[in-house]
């Protein structure tokens, strides 16, 4: 186990659905101590992957198809339902809209609580707040509770944040989209910048030319299973020949 | 200095708790112009209505005390109350800490616990302040000594009792709000089977077949109650019999309560 690798062995993620939880009292007592295991959702099967550290690794794959799941497993925001999930050194995410943000707290409030979750000091963040400020470029903003923020704000902030904070393993999934051209731009230059400091970065995209450009590693979900596994070009051919051949993408709730 | 020496992973939760400590001190009177003066009027208010009504209208009498000093209906009340509203502010507020941080624990992890434990801090800063007042009237009464120290000792107990099962509600209701309502009742109920409005002397021995003051006695919140009523307003040790038990409730509460919520607080953010 090295800093910065990131392990998943023999991953499985079962969600429960809503409309399979009782609603009454009734229910809910001829219900008890019997499983309803037909009526659960996989969203993930039988994963296995490692990531290297200090490589960019790529997640594509359809709506629906477990991109983000995985990455809030890597996240430790949820437990798999099997398997294990293992991630060594200081772990950042950028995972949606409004990351870790507490809607009622400032800007300023929320990067020192987003930084004492992941472990660093009031002192560390003091240190990098002008440059999580400059780098997102609210400005003023910064002293305004977040829920009044815009869409762009909320990713700018969240991303100064993720990168600011030295990751040894940074997750982003889709969200750097809703910035701006110049600020998608910063996005990529600043992620170039840590993976040459041996950051470890996890990108979840569409876009199968960043995708080709930016990875070392690409995997390819489908319906939760890890459909192919390696060389960027190989992995964002085979799914796009997939999406072309108009490959079942339609999100559903069963298997 | 101290902080040196502990894990990292310990410094890490005890500077979230202090973080989360904060918020909720600092949420619990914004946007109010005169502030912690509302953390005095409650407590105030309380103790000068049920004074009345209880000492005044009913002619409750408030028990000796051993020096004769500070023989005061609305001090018995107010000694019971502060540990009461920490018992209840707990176990209330443990269910409401944890669906305010639902929402950000989808999207980032950290110990959940530690939005519980930054409330209780919150709380217990409130609950030492009330203590402060109580201390400096009985100073000026005349009526305080060593024994002060149970009142610390009866608000730990509580602290560690109501987080216990406070730990257990909170991921309850996390799932069946049903839970936050039914607590609600039950504190309610609770609120007139302890001893806290009237001493437990006028409690019968016997009533309807069952033991009613063996059962009132040794309740939990009434060991605590009791513990406190001896260290500040009795000026005597509590009885050993008091002391274990309480210790007993608290640890055991503690314990299980902890020991469930760890178990069940990854599920928070499967929650929808």
């Amino acid at each position: 186990m090295t800093m910065g690798s990131i392990t998943v062995t023999d991953v499985s993620k079962r969600f429960r659905l809503e409309r399979n939880r009782p609603s009454s009292l009734k229910e809910a007592m001829l219900r008890f101590g019997r499983g309803n295991d037909k009526d659960d959702f996989w969203v993930l099967r039988d994963i296995n992957l490692d990531v290297d550290p200090g490589s960019f690794f790529g997640l594509i794959g359809h709506n629906g198809s477990g991109k983000s799941t995985l990455l809030r497993l890597m996240a430790n925001i949820h437990r798999p339902t099997k398997g294990t999930i293992t991630t060594e050194g200081r772990l950042s995410a950028l995972l949606e809209l409004g990351s870790g943000f507490h809607p009622d707290l400032t800007g300023r409030e929320n990067v020192y609580l987003n930084g004492a979750m992941l472990g660093l000091s009031r002192k560390h963040m003091h240190a990098a707040m002008d440059q999580i400020i400059d780098f997102s470029g609210i400005g003023d903003f910064i002293d305004e509770p977040v829920k009044i923020y815009s869409s762009g704000m909320y990713v700018r902030l969240g991303f100064a944040v993720a990168v600011n904070v030295d990751p040894e393993i940074l997750l982003v999934d889709e969200v750097i989209a809703v910035g701006d051209e110049e600020f998608q731009r910063r996005c990529m230059n600043h992620m170039n910048m840590l993976r040459e400091r041996g950051t470890t970065i996890l990108l979840v995209s569409h876009n199968a030319t960043l995708m080709r450009d930016m990875c070392d590693t690409v995997g390819w979900l489908d319906h939760g299973r890890l459909m192919e596994l390696g060389d960027p070009a190989v992995v964002v051919e085979s799914y796009l020949d997939h999406v072309a051949s108009g490959g079942d993408n339609t999100l559903t709730t069963r298997d | 200095m101290t902080m040196l020496t502990l894990s990292p992973a310990v410094r890490k939760s005890t500077n979230l708790i202090l973080n989360f400590a904060e918020r909720e001190s600092k949420a619990r009177y914004k946007r109010s112009l005169l502030g912690w003066f509302w953390s005095f009027a409650n407590p105030a208010t309380t103790v000068a209505v049920y004074s009345f009504a209880f000492g005044t209208v009913f002619g409750a009498q408030a028990p000796a005390t051993t020096n004769g000093n500070a023989e005061n209906f609305g001090l018995f009340l107010f000694t019971g109350l502060i540990v009461w509203s920490l018992f209840t502010g707990v176990v209330n507020g443990c269910m409401g800490w944890l669906l305010s941080i639902a929402e950000l624990r989808k999207k980032i992890y950290f110990p959940t616990e530690t939005a519980l434990l930054g409330g209780a801090v919150s709380n217990a800063i409130q609950t030492g302040l009330e203590a402060v007042v109580l201390l400096m009237i009985m100073a000026v009464l005349a009526n305080i000594g060593w024994t002060a120290i149970f009142l610390l000792l009866a608000l730990l107990l509580t602290m560690g009792f109501g987080l216990g099962l406070g730990f257990v509600f909170s991921v309850m209701n996390a799932r069946y709000r049903d839970i936050q309502y039914l607590v609600g009742v039950l504190l309610n109920v609770g609120f007139f089977l302890v001893p806290i409005i009237y001493p437990l002397s006028r409690v019968p021995d016997e009533e309807y077949g069952l033991p009613v003051r063996a059962l009132v006695e040794w309740t939990p919140p009434a060991v605590f109650v009791e513990i406190a009523r001896d260290g500040v307003y009795f000026l005597q040790t509590p009885s050993a019999g008091k002391l274990l038990a309480g210790f007993g409730y608290a640890v055991v509460t503690f314990s299980i309560g902890w020991v469930y919520f760890r178990a069940r607080s990854m599920e928070i953010s499967e929650e929808p």
